[in-house]
């Protein structure tokens, strides 16, 4: 394995004097004052639940999907790369065989405990299939029960891809 | 004995063995698919190769004898480039099936892959296809287009089964593995391919999907199916919120009981282990504690002092018979192993089975355990408590008009528990370590202690409660009643394993 020698920032006299530095903080800070006292209709907060988020993009990690083949079939084989590299080790799967001729290999069980996930994205990384994505958008979860939070293979092959709408 | 120098460092190795087993005796790394030390050389897969000085071309190791003197190199960017080549050629029609593959994590090919691979194709043609998912019989299962074409099946079948079910069908690109028309495999060692298989080509149908490797924890024991004492690995695993299971058994090598195969009945038998969970201790028939199921013990034998027989299974280890003993002793009461020694004809052959199916009776006779039916009807006679420890064949006692009280101590799950005074669960086979003399007379310890059902103990931390004399591992038990007592004057438990006569 290589080395990456990272080149430290922040050594310039400029910076360690720290004062033009929290002058340019401080410009900002008055600017965003400014544009919100002058026009509150620019204020950059919002009244969240009423008004939902509008920017979250397709790279947001959401709760996550099952993505499908061509044919509308799973796309996950069950190699378990997911649930090995999840730190959070909250993906549980069982293996079957796969009769429909499309592959050999398919979960009979894949549930994700989203209580236990940090959402960190590492079986979107891990997947060698593209069979897992967090691009659905969603961002805020409810249920009553804590079971609930038990994703099944059926909840999370139901999920869709957000639209990208920015 | 002869020199050679290899990447620099001089060994010391045997004149005119071939290079490749010194050097993997050396631990050197070495890559390689046809050769295998139970099979010999085949020299058919070209991945051996290393440079030898003096010689103009890269020389495969596998069929390459040991001269005094040889300089050898195994690393370099000219071998590594040889290896890139013929790596590149195995994977040309490899359909790198990874993900579904239950190889992936044990697989030689994708061990070299990574090591000195390309990494990037040059294929511009289609691949050509095999058949997948063959199931040839005997629990085995073939993926065509994961061959590598080592042919190490194919002399298995030949020269160690000398079943000749295997063979290579057509040339070139095309060549596949197949069985003869209308033949499968048969051979009762025929799951032993899968293990000699470098890479997923051959997979274990009652594995299949059940487990990928690299979660599996693997554990040393000796295998309990019949006399032989095969030397196995446990390979289990603790899913989250779950319990321990085992999911197979493999072969380890033992040059001087089982060399690197064992039986298919032995390397299926680790189901009897899983079905040993989920016991619980009874007493009269109604679930308990099992400390106050081991107090209850304690009493009974206290009652029926000087009139309890234990009546024990060839099963248990050297150590648990000789503590049994010193319990029996301590009660004064009889200890035989009527009908714990059975022949199965049909069972035996002349290569690893044994008709004898006890993994323990040799100890039986070398403890002085009785096992004839005239002293077991004497002793039966007299007892108003039995106690069957490793076996439940409440028949047996039935069947001798015997109806007094009964406890079994078990690793088998209760069937019925009518007129059973008190049922103690203990591990079963996997789940504690013990010592176990063969049909030769080996004695071999078998290390593996998987906590399979984390509430049932050890017979021998059951029988230390009862002696209450803090007897615990075999250890002790070997210091404290075995080495001391013919025919173990020589042997003790760090000297294991050690051969004796029988
Ligand atoms: S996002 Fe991270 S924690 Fe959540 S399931 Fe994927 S790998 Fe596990
Ligand atoms: S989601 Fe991807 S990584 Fe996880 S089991 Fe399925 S195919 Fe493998
Ligand atoms: S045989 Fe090895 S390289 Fe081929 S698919 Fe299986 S794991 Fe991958
Ligand atoms: S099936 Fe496996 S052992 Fe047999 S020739 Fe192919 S790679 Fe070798
Ligand atoms: S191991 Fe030497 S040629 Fe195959």
């Amino acid at each position: 394995m290589g080395i990456k020698i990272v080149k430290r920032e922040g050594g310039s006299l400029k910076d360690r004097l720290y004062i033009p530095a929290i002058f340019g903080g401080m410009k900002t800070t008055l600017r965003h004052f400014i544009t919100n006292i002058s026009d509150t209709s620019k204020v950059k907060t919002f009244s969240y639940p009423e008004v939902q988020p509008s920017d979250i993009t397709s790279r947001y990690r959401g709760i996550h999907r099952l993505t499908k083949r061509e044919d509308g079939s799973i796309r996950c084989v069950a190699c378990f790369m997911c649930a090995t590299a999840c730190p959070a080790e909250c993906i549980f799967i069982e293996a079957k065989e796969r009769e429909d001729g499309v592959d050999e290999k398919m979960p009979e069980i894949f549930t994700i405990d989203v209580l236990e996930c940090v959402f960190c994205g590492g079986c979107v990384e891990a997947c060698p299939c593209d069979a897992i994505r967090m691009d659905t958008g969603i961002f805020s979860f409810v249920a009553l029960k804590r079971e609930d939070f038990v994703l099944t293979k059926e909840r999370l092959l139901s999920h869709e891809a957000k639209k990208e709408t920015l | 004995m002869a020199h050679i120098t290899v990447d620099g460092t001089l060994l010391e190795v045997t004149e005119g063995a071939l290079l490749i087993e010194e050097l993997l005796h050396n631990k050197i790394n070495i890559p390689h698919f046809c050769y295998h030390p139970s099979l010999g050389k085949d020299g058919n897969c070209r991945m051996c190769m290393v440079e030898i000085e003096g010689q103009k071309r890269p020389q495969i190791a596998c069929d390459t004898p040991i001269k005094n003197g040889m300089i050898v190199r195994t690393k370099g960017a000219k071998i590594d480039q040889v290896k890139r080549a013929m790596l590149e050629l195995e994977l040309i029609n490899h359909p790198i099936d990874c993900p579904i593959c239950d190889q992936a994590g044990e697989c030689q090919l994708q061990n070299y892959y990574m090591d000195v691979g390309l990494y990037e194709s040059r294929l511009s043609t289609p691949k050509t296809h095999g058949q997948k998912r063959v199931d040839l019989g005997a629990n085995v299962v073939l993926d065509q287009e994961r061959c590598v074409l080592c042919t190490r099946c194919v002399r298995f079948t030949q020269n160690i089964a000398k079943t000749n079910e295997l063979g290579v069908l057509k040339r070139a690109d095309h060549s596949v593995i197949t069985t003869f028309p209308g033949t499968q495999l048969s051979s009762p060692y025929a799951m032993n391919v899968v293990d000699l298989c470098p890479v997923g080509a051959l997979t274990n149908k009652d594995f299949r999907f059940h487990k990928r490797v690299w979660f599996l924890q693997s554990q040393e024991a000796i295998c309990n199916g019949c006399a032989r004492g095969c030397s196995l690995f446990v390979d289990h695993h603790k899913e989250k919120y779950k319990e321990e299971v085992i999911y197979r058994y493999r072969p380890r090598l033992n040059v001087d009981v089982n060399g690197y195969f064992i039986c298919d009945a032995g390397r299926l038998s680790y189901k009897n282990e899983n079905a040993c969970q989920g016991v619980h201790p009874l007493i009269r028939g109604k679930i308990s504690e099992s400390e106050y199921a081991e107090g209850k013990l304690l009493k009974l034998l206290k009652r029926h002092q000087g009139k309890t027989l234990w009546l024990i299974s060839s099963t248990l280890s050297v150590e648990e018979m000789v503590r049994v003993q010193q319990v029996a002793r301590t009660y004064g009461s009889f200890v035989s192993a009527y009908g714990a020694l059975y022949e199965d004809v049909s069972f035996g052959d002349t290569f690893l089975k044994c008709s004898d199916r006890s993994s323990n009776g040799r100890s039986l006779k070398l403890l002085h355990i009785d096992a004839s039916e005239g002293y077991f009807e004497t002793a039966l006679d007299e007892a108003t408590l039995v106690i069957t420890v490793g076996r439940n064949d409440v028949d047996t006692l039935d069947a001798k008009g015997y109806s007094n009280s009964v406890v079994i101590v078990s690793q088998q799950p209760l069937e019925a528990c009518e007129g059973v005074e008190l049922f103690l669960p203990m591990s079963s086979h996997m789940a504690r370590d013990g010592s176990f003399i063969n049909i030769d007379g080996r004695i071999q310890y078998s290390a593996c202690a998987i906590p399979l059902s984390p509430d049932v103990k050890p017979l021998l931390s059951i029988l230390a409660n009862v002696l209450n004399d803090g007897v615990f591992t075999c250890k002790e038990v070997w210091e404290h009643h075995l080495s001391d007592r013919a025919p173990f004057l020589d042997v003790s438990f760090e000297n294991l394993p050690i051969k004796i006569d029988l």
